[in-house]
């Protein structure tokens, strides 16, 4: 016998009732009226935790139930059986293998399906849509951050015809150009913007002194732009802050926000990895040694100021993973040893 | 003369109970690129509803998850027409936020009947009356209006919001009636505002060389969040009632920042995965807070004309970030 409490459907009036089975049949007792149904027209509700059960009931009104194994007891008695789903959301084994399986496919789907779509997008950016990026781009740095550049126009000039000359590796598809521009907030620089142009800051410039050693950090850039790496970002990024906002829901996109910008790092890193490869093989097949992009990273080490270096030593590994572009010293080593 | 009783709301949710149902279902709805969300979705407000009980008897979530996930799928739609056209072309982007800004009180009243409709106590459904042409009023011409004042209108604007919702809200054939003033609104409106006030002359004495108070200032914003987060649904549900029972609520901002903050910690620190326990933990908070005042028996109410109305009002309002939590 199962107690329950029974409820029309028209009033809001509870009735105290026992259910039973009779051969198929449900039979309901109570005080005012006793009724039976086949118990296939009666829709159980699924089990949910501890919560109440419902009995959908032929005539309109429903029982409800918290004598859980009572109810089990005549529902195992009259057929039913729990399905998959009701199974796995009550077993602990489950809980734990499904955590498990989540953060897996999360890990899986960052790491892999992530990056993969990222480059299948930007690649089939049309150059249309780049240049437009790149000029609002420049546009807004001119305006918050770089100023024009000091750099005599003979000089600006040399540099562009050394970099006209440069052959390219295949497949080269955009119209590469240098900026000059100058930021002594910035400091020694160089970046490239997604339509080709490339960012040359006058500090680097005057940092390196040795034309060559330009060239590669263009080399370096132009690998950027080749392999979209900042359109990769912006696009990872946004998918990971949409995935978070998601995820977190009702918490605050504020927090979404953090770890998106911890995994941005790394993928820099990758990154810079992929375009020191495509400047090594430019710089080869213009003739010049992979060497001179480890030096001027040597230099722009130093140039780094003295604060900056000392966290970084004392961070030793930790700060490895944590910054954006690999370590240096290990760049330029590996660079010089090609 | 009736006896006045003090019905407790109680939630009797687990955190682990419900972290199991929680993480089969957002497993199952990875697996399935996101269409299972919306049984997941039937399942939690199940579990919360019937956990939540009052006077012996459980709430009751009828929704269905077709309905739902046509829902999501006309809201997604939508959401991805107007996205492209605005990166097409920012005047068919604009017209078609207009469009939507146009349609969007029609959908709110269609997603409150659904969600009243879909719940239940005691055996009778709740329902919605509200008509389109008051929602256009509160959902669309007051906000206007508001930031036409520069936000003065604010708190009348709330107030009329609650008013519309809950005047029209019913059980079975009971109507809610709501009876605060929109006096009570601008109280609290101008409390929270005072809260922000104090921040913003700590912050100029701060930036003018005492650096120290300067830390005082992320605590008197979430102090000022959590007054406004719990004095609002305080007003607004003790100014609630059914037929002649009065509804009322009492949250502590205390009490609730102890477990909002303790709630954000376990999300940050467990990435995520305390997320159930926190959802539980709230909702036993609020519900522990919260209760009906009786005069004589619940059993007296009786069902009133059946209606259905489709998920798409509320999937679309949810898509485009319109909470109007009830």
């Amino acid at each position: 016998m199962v107690a329950a409490h029974y409820f029309d459907g028209r009033t809001s009036a509870a009735q105290q009732v026992a259910l039973t089975l009779d051969g198929g049949r449900l039979v309901m007792r109570g005080e005012i009226a006793s009724r039976e149904w086949p118990l296939r027209q009666v829709k159980v509700s699924e089990r949910l935790g501890d919560t109440p059960r419902r009995l959908e009931l032929p005539d309109g009104g429903h029982c409800e139930v918290t004598d859980h194994a009572a109810l089990d007891a005549l529902l195992t008695q009259g057929g039913y059986r729990r399905n998959w789903l009701d199974r796995m959301q009550h077993s602990l084994r489950w809980a734990l293998l499904s955590a498990v399986l989540v953060v897996a496919v999360f890990a899986a789907a960052y790491r892999y399906l992530l990056p993969w779509c990222a480059e299948v997008i930007a690649q089939r950016i049309p150059p249309a849509l780049l240049q437009q990026m790149g000029a609002s781009s420049l546009q807004t740095l001119d305006r918050l951050l770089l100023q024009p550049s000091r750099l005599p126009a003979g000089r600006q000039q040399a540099l562009r015809t050394a970099y006209a000359k440069m052959a390219a590796l295949p497949g080269a598809q955009l119209d590469y150009r240098i900026v000059f521009r100058s930021a002594p907030k910035i400091g020694p620089n160089a970046f490239a913007l997604p339509d080709g142009n490339i960012v040359m800051l006058d500090e680097l410039v005057a940092l390196t002194q040795d034309d060559d050693e330009i060239l590669a950090v263009l080399a370096h850039e132009r690998g950027h732009v080749e392999q979209r790496h900042a359109l990769r970002m912006v696009l990872q990024s946004s998918a990971v802050g949409l995935a978070m906002t998601w995820y977190m829901g009702d918490v605050s996109s504020l927090l979404a926000t953090v770890p998106a910008m911890v995994m941005q790092a790394s993928y820099s890193r990758d990154m810079e990895r992929e375009a020191d490869d495509y400047a090594v093989r430019m710089l080869r097949l213009n003739g010049l040694s992979p060497c001179l992009l480890g030096s001027v990273l040597d230099k722009l080490e130093a140039a780094r100021p003295q604060a900056q270096q000392r966290e970084a030593a004392n961070g030793g590994r930790v700060m490895d993973y944590l910054a954006s572009h690999p370590a240096t010293a290990e760049r330029s080593a590996a660079l010089c040893a090609r | 003369m009736q006896t006045q009783q003090d019905h407790a709301f109680e939630f009797g949710g687990e955190g682990w109970e419900y972290f199991r149902i929680w993480i089969v279902n957002l497993l199952l709805t990875i697996m399935t690129l996101g269409i299972y969300s919306a049984w997941a979705k039937v399942r939690r407000l199940q579990y919360f509803y019937r956990n939540t009980k009052l006077a012996g008897a459980s709430f009751e979530y009828h929704g269905t998850p077709i309905a739902i996930l046509k829902g999501r799928l006309i809201a997604f739609a939508l959401f991805v027409f107007y996205t492209v056209a605005g990166k097409l072309n920012p005047l068919l982007g604009i017209l078609i936020a207009f469009l939507i800004a146009a349609v969007m009180p029609w959908l709110i009243v269609r997603s409150l009947r659904f969600k009243l409709y879909n719940s239940s106590y005691r055996g009778l459904r709740f329902g919605f009356a509200g008509s389109d042409g008051a929602a256009y009023a509160v959902f669309l011409l007051l906000p206007i209006l508001t930031v036409l004042t520069l936000f003065l209108l604010a708190p009348f604007t709330h107030f009329k919001i609650k008013q519309y919702q809950h005047n029209n809200s019913r059980f079975g054939d009971t109507f809610f009636r709501f009876d605060a003033t929109a006096g009570n609104f601008y109280g609290i409106y101008l409390r929270a505002f005072g809260w922000l006030l104090l921040a913003g002359i700590l912050f100029s004495v701060a930036v003018a060389g005492m650096p120290l108070l300067g830390l005082l200032l992320p605590l008197i914003y979430l102090y000022a969040a959590a007054y406004f987060a719990v004095r609002l649904p305080n007003l607004v549900w003790s100014s609630t009632g059914l037929g002649e029972h009065d509804l009322y609520s009492r949250m502590q901002i205390s009490g609730y920042l102890k477990i909002l903050l303790t709630n954000l910690l376990g999300i940050v620190f467990t990435l995520g995965l305390f997320i159930p326990f926190a959802q539980v933990r709230m909702a036993r908070y609020k519900l522990s807070c919260m209760g009906l005042l009786a005069q004589g028996d619940l059993g007296a109410f009786v069902a009133g004309q059946v209606q259905a109305d489709s998920a798409t009002g509320e999937e679309t309002a949810e898509m485009f970030d319109v909470d109007i939590s009830l």
